[in-house]
């Protein structure tokens, strides 16, 4: 297997080739996200997923330089061997690729304290579709030499370029990390008011997700709904906060693994669809009650409903046992405030979706780096 | 091609008012530099609308006669990226400068361009919150100004630079279109050119609004301040500090040349003056727990061979240790008529031999350099103090500079933090980047601004553009591909 730099010229080489014949690509890695359904146009694929492995790692300066392919559960063990770690939790299994988190941008519970890959990355390699081998950013945690061309490929599904090689800004562990339930029922009328009231609390979680009580249920927290608290810090801080959080009910230890469950819930529901939803966190919780309501009752495969209150994003995972409800939950978020993400939709419901990058910026971005519109065409819903 | 100054003065005049354009040299003086004194160059003509219409009707016309322009804010950036080269008009923007909404419980507010840094923390100080970024400039820096440089501050090492503290913006691009960029009502999926529009240094357009992120203040603040009798101890401990999992608010180190500059002045702020480094670290959050940190932060200073360590007593104490490091610049003014700075950032572990490095070579070149910086993310800012009037020494000066940011960029580093690039640093691009790199940062420049009217000649050196315009044009694609 060739691996490393040689590797890397190989990817340049073979899209190179497919620019000449305009034979259009799928970018694949893992492989996690080839079955969202995204409606991809490709006649061959592009395999990231053999270029792994760290490039550098100084421990001291807190930067991880690695290839596109390296799985994050290699990050996390050889990061945790030195007490730090890269605090990005995307959905999906722990063997997911850097390249892959962010290429999708994809965020967990995480980023209610760490924001999501743009607010971790520092410099991208990436071989852009004119088969240039281009570097953004740099290695160090400050940067604003030249425009921000990580940004721009941060979250652009590979249809700018292909990131062969990312930097990511890590943190020490916090000397206690520990993670507690609350029992919340997430469908009461009293909702808005509830999470009003813990915006105000002098808690600072790395993560604050309210589950609704199918998700409650099954992942072991509560009967009704919960709110699954990530809190970190040294002794004193994380007593503390447990206390504070003692004024929004019962506070229990999470059930072990709850993180982890969340991050690959929908695999466990074989979900055929996967939304979010977001609004202004004052506003959310209209959102969440909207969804519940329709929510037939005594359904036995319903949505699964995660929201990142601080964030104001709450994530709807449709069981797979429930698809023939998905054209209902549909037409019922089409009427909600706020905007839409698919994450996951069965193949034939993509082209209801308005595209992400139809406005002119963006056409002009994608028809910039990528001419021939040959990597991952029509994944963001454009129109060639 | 020069200005038609003649024409252009009355037709932006009839846009924003008599007052609001300027055009005789002595009005334009204040205009030509912005903060460091090796870039000076007065423009010809400068218009400050007082309104968003205004604005919108200057770009527009200045679009249809095809004429370059230049956004200022408070012209503080010290990279000479507010310089209008090439008889561009300055627009300048510090008469947009409402605070147009505030929403507490969303911990958001939307300002306009022109909105001064600290007068939004002030106006938001009654609902216990603060915008986060901090540069030293922040009692005249505008916020338009900091998404355009992507701006820093000692407070970014907890909670981040510019770019993690703007939800959206209104911009409008320089052929006059406006487009809304992110989003404050929840995600936007599809690419991020709210984040490729932040630190574009004013060359893809003007913001008309800016929505910010607000922080809440923390529960409790402990500053602290340790005193090494050698730089590398100081370094040392700050290495220490930041490998050991707590995260200061802030870890600022001034070295001895600095200290002294600063305890001469009026912003004396109680530093030890035979100390050849201090670190000035924040401690903030909630206030269980605080305590423990900053006995950790103690023994780790100490360990690191710190002669003392100590906190500050009260908000007076602390204010009163801040205000020497955000007025370390101007204290140097004492030193020498004139200062330049320069804002590397080196990894963390590299700062004992950089700092040596630098200490070598301004010694070579028989200069003075005081270094006052962001130690805890490794933004260096060696200031040498000078006299431009001096060609000797503003010759001695330029090489010092430039070894200094050879040997950061040899250590891993870039060649800047948060000053941005400028006039100043167009030079060291090609060290740190490829020509097919900086070629695909003219193609982003290019989606926003084709024509290159923004802020033209900054940033990207012009030379890589020209060479992307040879290669096979984007815009040409079909006929580009070899057969």
């Amino acid at each position: 297997m060739i691996t490393g730099t040689a590797a890397v010229q190989e990817l340049r080489e073979q899209l190179s080739r497919a620019a000449n014949d305009r034979t259009p690509l799928r970018i694949r890695g893992r492989g996690h996200w080839l079955d969202a359904g995204r409606p991809v146009q490709a006649a061959q694929v592009l395999d990231v997923g053999a270029l792994s492995g760290i490039v550098e790692y100084v421990p001291g300066d807190l930067t991880l330089t690695a290839f596109a392919g390296t799985p994050l559960d290699e990050i996390a063990k050889v990061t945790g061997a030195e007490r730090q770690w890269l605090a990005l939790d995307p959905p999906g299994p722990a063997d997911g690729t850097l390249g892959a988190t962010v290429s999708t941008a994809s965020a967990g519970p995480l980023a209610h304290a760490f924001g999501g890959p743009r607010d971790n990355v520092l410099g991208l390699q990436v071989i852009t579709g004119q088969g240039e081998l281009i570097e953004s950013g740099g290695r160090v945690v400050k940067n604003v030499a030249g425009f921000d061309l990580t940004r721009l490929f941060t979250g652009a599904w590979g249809t700018l370029g292909v990131i062969t090689m990312a930097t990511v800004r890590l943190r020490g562990l916090p000397e206690v990390d520990e993670s507690v339930t609350i029992p919340i029922d997430s469908g009461s009328n009293s909702l808005p008011a509830l999470l009003s009231s813990l915006r105000t609390l002098q808690i600072a979680p790395l993560a604050l997700e309210l589950l609704d009580a199918p998700l409650s249920r099954r992942l072991g927290a509560a009967d009704a709904g919960s709110l699954l608290v990530r809190l970190a810090g040294n002794g004193d801080a994380v007593r503390a906060q447990r206390t504070i959080l003692g004024q929004l009910g019962a506070v229990h230890d999470a059930p072990p693994n709850a993180w982890r469950r969340l991050r690959e819930i929908e695999l466990e529901a074989t979900a055929c669809a996967v939304l979010r939803l977001s609004r202004r966190p004052s506003d959310v919780a209209d959102c969440i009650g909207a969804i519940h309501r329709d929510q037939p009752e005594g359904e036995s495969a319903p949505v699964l409903m995660h929201t990142a209150v601080g964030r104001g994003v709450a994530r709807c995972i449709v069981p797979g046992a429930s698809a023939g409800g998905l054209d209902a939950l549909l037409r019922k978020i089409e009427t909600l405030a706020g905007s839409r993400v698919a994450e996951r939709l069965p193949a034939t419901h993509w082209s209801s979706m308005a595209s992400a990058v139809g406005d002119p910026l963006s056409r002009r971005t994608k028809q910039s780096f990528d001419p021939l519109n040959i990597l991952n065409p029509g994944i963001l819903g454009e129109k060639s | 091609m020069p200005l038609d100054v003649a024409r252009l003065a009355p037709e932006l005049a009839a846009i924003t008012g008599a007052r609001g354009v300027l055009s005789r040299p002595s009005e334009l003086l204040v205009y030509s530099a912005d903060g460091l004194p090796s870039y000076r160059k007065p423009p010809s003509l400068a218009v400050f609308p007082s309104t968003r219409d205004q604005l919108i009707a200057v770009v527009r016309h200045l679009a249809s006669v095809g004429c370059p322009f230049v956004p200022r804010g408070a012209g503080t950036g010290l990279s000479g990226g507010a310089l209008a080269e090439r008889d561009a008009v300055v627009i300048g923007l510090n008469r947009l400068n409402r605070i147009l909404r505030i929403d507490p419980d969303n911990r958001l507010a939307v300002v306009e361009p022109g909105a001064v840094n600290a007068h939004l923390t002030r106006a938001v100080s009654p609902f216990g919150l603060h915008y986060a970024p901090d540069p030293s400039s922040q009692t005249a820096c505008t916020i338009g100004g900091n998404v355009a440089e992507n701006a820093g501050g000692p407070h970014c090492l907890k909670y981040g630079v510019t770019l993690n503290h703007i939800l959206a913006l209104t911009v409008l691009l320089p052929d006059g279109e406006l487009v809304v960029l992110g989003s404050a009502d929840g995600e936007r999926d599809g690419y991020d050119l709210l984040g490729a529009f932040i630190g574009s240094e004013g060359c893809f357009g003007v913001a008309l609004d800016v929505t910010v992120r607000l922080t809440r203040n923390p529960e409790a603040v402990r500053t602290m301040l340790a005193d090494f009798t050698s730089l590398d101890a100081a370094a040392h401990a700050t290495s220490a500090i930041i490998a050991s999992g707590i995260m200061p608010a802030a870890l600022e180190m001034m070295d001895g040349p600095t200290i002294r500059a600063v305890e001469a002045s009026i912003y004396a702020a109680g530093y030890p003056v035979d100390a050849a480094a201090v670190l000035l670290v924040e401690l903030d959050g909630l206030s269980a727990g605080l305590d423990a940190d900053a006995r950790s932060v103690e023994e780790m200073c100490r360990s690191a061979g710190a002669r003392s360590v100590s906190t500050a007593r009260d908000e007076a104490e602390r204010a009163r240790l801040w205000l020497g490091r955000k007025k370390a610049f101007g204290a140097m003014g004492r030193l020498a008529p004139d200062l330049v700075v320069q804002d590397a950032v080196i990894p963390r572990t590299r700062l004992p031999e950089v700092l040596a490095t630098i200490h070598e070579i301004a010694q070579r070149w028989k200069l003075e350099v005081c270094n006052v910086f962001h130690a805890g993310d490794g933004n260096l800012h060696p200031n040498i103090p000078y006299d431009a009037r001096d060609p000797d020494a503003t010759d001695r000066v330029s090489h010092a500079m430039r070894e200094i940011m050879q040997a950061c960029v040899r250590a891993g580093g870039s060649v800047t933090g948060e000053h941005g690039i400028g006039l100043d640093k167009l030079e060291y691009m090609p060290l740190i980047f490829s020509e097919a790199s900086l070629a695909a940062q003219c193609q982003l420049r290019d989606v926003f601004d084709p024509d290159r009217r923004s802020n033209p000649g900054k940033v990207v050196p012009v030379r890589s553009c020209r060479e992307w315009h040879q290669l096979p044009s984007v815009r040409s694609a079909a006929a580009a591909v070899p057969a």
